[in-house]
Order: C-alpha cells, then structure tokens, then sequence
C-alpha cells in the first residue's frame, strides 16, 4: 500500500542541479517555451484579483477606471462597507454557519469512515454503496423539498435550521476519509487489538492522531464549502439580518439601483484574503488527500 | 491468551479470536456509524424522498396545503414538445450537458498542459508557479464568481474598460445570450483548471521512473514515452476524480447563477434564462414562481442523469470492488 502514501507528494523533482549546464539546446528551448505559457497564465490568472484589489481603494465607481493602480487611493469604500451595510453581521452569520458545520462534520464523518475502514457489521457493503451514489447528489437538489418542508414547520428564515441541513451532506467526506483511513498500515490497529484495546481507544488513539492532516483538510474544504454555499442560504435565509457574507455580497452587486462595486470589492477583499491564505498553507495536504482517494495500484 | 492458541489444533490459524472481537464490535460499529445515518437519512435521503413525490403532484402557491396526486402529467410536460414547459426544459437540458462537458473538458485539458510543463525537472522555480496558480482556486468561488460579474459588467466592468484601452468596442458580456454563455465557459476555467492542475501533477509525480527507463532502453524518444506511458496513466489516475468533477458541474449551481442570476432572460419564457442550468432553473420555480411540483420534476430527471454518472464512476474505476477487499 506504499503508493497510498501521500509523502510522494512532497517528493522534490529530481536532483538536477548537476545536469543543468548540460541541457540540449532543444530542452531549453523547451525550458523558456514551458515558462513563457506559464507566466502569460499566470498573469490571467492574477490581474482579475488585482482589478478587484484596485476598485476596492477606489473612491469613485468610476467608469472605465482602468489603472493598475488607483489614482486617488481611499478607504471611503471599507468605510462605507462598516457604516451603511450590515457586513459585520453577515461574516458573524458566516462564521457561525462553517465553523459549526465543519466542526459538526469532521465529527460525524471521522466517526463513520472509522465503521467503514476498520469495522466489519452487517450493511456495510450496501452502505458504502448509498454513500458513493449520495456524494453524487448534493442535498440542494432536493430544494422544493426542503423549502416547502421548512416553510410548513416555520422554520424559513432560520439560521440554525440552515446549518442542520449543511450537516446532512457528508457522503464525500466520508469516502475521501474511509480511504485515508485505509492507507494507515492496518499493523498498527492490529498490535492493539492483541493488547486488548477497544475500538474506541483504537480510533482516538491511533487513527485520529495520524489523519490529522487529512481532518484539517476536510475541516478546511467543509468550511469553505459552507462558506460559499449559496442555493440553500438563498432559500431558507430571506431577510437582511439573517444573510449569510454570500447572500449580502450578492445584494450588494446585484441590487436593482445600487451597483455597488467599489464596496462588493472591499467586502471580497477582507473576506477572500484570510481564506485563501489558508487554503494556501495547507495545499500540500489537499492535493495528497485528493491523490491518497483516487489512486490504485 | 496466546498459549491457548498455540496449544490449538489449528496453531496456524488464530482466527476464532478475531472472528469473535469482530463479533462483538458489530453493535460499536453501529454506534460509530449513528451520526451519519441519522443526519443523512433525515437530511438527505428524506427530502429526496419528498422531492420524488412532489413531482408526481400538483404542488404550487395554489395548492400548498391541499395538493394531489397527479402522476405523470409534470414529467409528461418536461418531455412533450407540445407543451410550454418542454419549451424551456430541453433547451435548458441541452444547455446543462454543453456547460458540464465544456467546463470539465477544457478545465482538465488546460490543467493537464500545466502539469505537464510544470513537471520539468530543468524547471527549479516550478514550486513558486504552482504556489502562484493554485490562487484561482483558492480565493472562495462564491467571492471569484461575483467579482467577475462585477469585472464582466457592461457599463463599469474593468474588463469591458481595459477593451476600450485597447480601442476595441466594449462587449455586452452578460446580457448578450452567446456572450454570457462564453463568459461562464471562460470564468469557470479561470476559477477550474488550478484544481486540474493539482490533480494531473499528483498523478504525473506517482509515475515510477522504472517505466521511462525501460522505455529509453528500448529506444523509445520523449514522444512516444509521452504517448504510451505518461497519458494512459494521468488518464487512469485522474478518471475517478473527473467523473465526479463533470457530476458536479452538472449541478454547479454557483458557476452559473452567482455570474450571471441564469440571465439573459428568454422572451418567450419567464422561467428558465439563457444560461440557466437545470439547477438553477430549479431554484428560480421554487423561490420565484413557487413552482414546487415542476422544480421537484426537474430534480428527478437531475437524480437520474447524476444516478447514471455514478454507476458509469463505479464500473469503470472499479472503486466498489477495491473498498470490499480490505
């Protein structure tokens, strides 16, 4: 099972250094072709951001303001944003919703993937089955459902309503956990079940410290996933002062006669920022956990 | 204990023991299991449940306490070219295939060319390329998707102002039906291909060397070990993360709605836009139109075309069979 383990990941390429005086010249051709595509993508990739970084310093919603930097730089748009908006509000509805729900669903799904890694029971093989078929079928499509439901126990416009139905969506983390769990040398479970430990003390003490990474990522992915869910929150969140940072931000821009998108810009600015540098750090462990799901020999 | 064992007739076989704590954690099982089944089963399998007899009635602002049974006839609406609703439904279907093959075509392509190029060894900075296009990815979709709506907008779009720069006339990036449908093809690519990239570098990196030495022994050049070694195994690698990436897609709610709210709208029908995928479509008869029964019809067929996708990611990734063997 060593192909299941992620530290290939972190593998770095091959010493080169001794070889690279001696590249043909048709390698380095493609050596200045490879990095030319690269940075002409890179650049596509970052001068949207920097236009976003722009217009939130920029006190007018000027037309056309086309500059790589703006001209008469203010914080009047950030200003604006904790003054005349409720953005505090929605980060604060935010929070609660993804941190609740990742905590919520690192929980449940550890706990599950366990069963399905370690433990043999009845209904195991149909249950792993429901599984890959429900990571298929995100719960929003059962909208109607939900909504009508949720409206006849009067509990639209809730936001504790809201984090119950995210928590029902944990089919994938379960899968992408089940394998992680299964690409832990089963030796290590073994010599404590000779010793006498209880499945409870088997998955604390030995699983649990050793997916660390994989529960940070998959707290990381259900939090952004929280974060940026929208089709539900717009369903169930309807007023102002129950929105979610998305449903805010959405009114922000897409309000009939206010385009607000000096103060959007500002608003995704402080909230972008703080995610992707996290999401950042941790990259490393995502592309492994992804790879240690997918991979077989 | 292990004395016992020793002393047994079968010495060689330890298993009765094991067979037996195995036994005995088949109630823990389930307690480890309990939080899963309760939230899914209430959460999602109930409401799936719910949706699937919704569809079969006459459930709307209208008859919101007292609905009925109606059987067939909201399917039969999707479906029969004669009525309005298929007017809307089979376009929005089509428009919903295009937009999931695509997206998931190009984003893996492109991801793929990355990789690709990012795997050169004479290459000593790729790690500060692939830091820098993982961005993408990494800003929440939510906050990327609205920013381009804002960046793609007619009037005070940076886009449409860098055009005029250029002196080239500004484009109705979202209000035109092909423009919008090109500006969510180009922005879902934006948004996709780092996590492409991710996927075809992991799998590039997993290549044992073994095989392009072999290949070189036998005089294989870069091309042809390019051909026969490195595509057929990213393609076998990635394929049990790229059937559910087009699983995904298919419902990519946000791609679509957050850009363009399914705009522009069709003049001959209220309820689905021109880029409205099934998804949203759905969304919209519920919020907007209270349409419950014809949403709920339309996540039927969605369950049974996603339905289909995971048994064709079964079959052919073997997945199932690989999890029952340990």
């Amino acid at each position: 099972m060593t192909h299941l383990n992620p530290a290939w990941l972190h593998k770095k390429p091959a010493a080169s250094s001794k070889h690279h005086s001696a590249l043909s010249s048709h390698e380095r051709i493609f050596l200045w072709f490879s990095r030319f595509v690269i940075w002409l993508v890179m650049i596509l990739s970052i001068i949207p951001l920097w236009f976003v970084a722009e217009a939130s310093f920029n006190p007018s919603n000027a037309y056309f303001s086309v500059s790589l930097f703006p001209i008469h730089p203010s914080l009047y748009n950030y200003q604006y944003l904790f003054q005349h908006t409720q953005f505090f509000i929605w980060v604060k509805n935010s929070l609660i919703v993804s941190i609740t729900v990742a905590t919520g669903q690192v929980i449940i799904t550890a706990l599950a993937a366990y069963a399905f890694s370690r433990l043999r029971f009845w209904g195991r093989k149909y249950g792993l089955m429901t599984l890959i078929i429900l990571q298929m079928f995100p719960n929003f499509l059962a909208i109607a459902a939900i909504y009508s439901a949720l409206a006849k126990l009067n509990l639209i416009n809730d936001l504790w309503a809201y984090i119950l139905v995210l928590l029902g969506g944990s089919a994938y983390n379960i899968w992408l956990l089940k394998r992680y769990f299964d690409s832990i040398p089963r030796e290590l479970d073994e010599a404590a079940l000779v010793d006498g430990a209880t499945p409870w003390q088997r998955f604390t003490r030995i699983i649990l410290p050793l997916s660390l990474p994989m529960l940070v990522v998959i707290f990381i992915f259900t939090l952004m996933g929280a974060f940026s869910e929208y089709i539900l929150a717009g369903t169930i969140l309807q007023t102002p002062n129950h929105y979610t940072l998305g449903l805010g931000m959405y009114s922000l821009i897409s309000a009939q006669f206010a385009k607000n998108w000096g103060e959007f810009a500002a608003a995704a600015l402080l909230s972008a920022v703080p995610l992707t540098i996290i999401f950042g750090l941790l990259q490393r462990f995502i592309a492994s956990g992804l790879m240690a799901g997918s991979v077989k020999g | 204990m292990a004395q016992a064992e020793i002393t047994a007739p079968r010495s060689e076989h330890p298993k009765p023991k094991v067979s037996r704590q195995r036994l005995r954690e088949k109630p823990v099982a389930y307690a480890f299991l309990a939080p899963a089944l309760i939230t899914m089963a209430l959460i999602s399998l109930a409401p799936i449940g719910y949706t699937i007899y919704i569809s079969f009635t006459n459930f709307d602002a209208f008859h919101f306490m007292e609905y009925q049974f109606v059987g067939l006839q909201n399917f039969i609406a999707l479906f029969n070219p004669n009525d309005p609703l298929s007017g809307v439904f089979i376009p929005t279907l089509i428009w919903t295939f295009a937009f999931a093959i695509i997206t998931t075509s190009v984003n893996y392509f492109v991801g793929l060319v990355l990789a690709v190029l990012l795997n050169n060894k004479n290459m000593r900075e790729a790690p500060i390329y692939r830091a820098i296009l993982i961005i993408p990815w990494a800003v929440p979709s939510l906050i990327s998707l609205l920013a381009w709506q804002g960046l793609l907008n007619h009037s005070y779009g940076q886009i449409n102002g860098f055009l005029h720069l250029l002196g080239i006339p500004g484009v109705d990036w979202l209000g035109n039906p092909f423009w919008a449908r090109i500006s969510i093809l180009m922005v879902n690519l934006w948004a996709g291909f780092p996590y492409m990239m991710t996927v075809c570098l992991g799998a590039l990196q997993a290549i044992g060397p073994e095989l392009y030495e072999a290949a070189a022994i036998d005089g294989a050049n870069r091309t042809q070990q390019f051909r026969y070694i490195t595509i057929p195994a990213i393609w076998k690698m990635t394929l049990p993360l790229v059937i559910p990436s087009f699983a995904f897609n298919f419902n990519n709610f946000n791609a679509v709605y957050l850009l363009t709210g399914g705009g522009p709208p069709r003049p001959t029908n209220q309820f689905a836009g021109y880029t409205d995928i099934l998804a949203s479509a759905a969304y919209k008869m519920t919020l907007t139109f209270n349409k419950y029964d014809w949403a709920a019809a339309i996540s039927v067929v969605l369950f049974i075309i996603v339905g289909i996708l995971s048994w064709l990611q079964m079959h052919y990734t073997h997945a199932f069979e690989e999890s029952d063997i340990s």
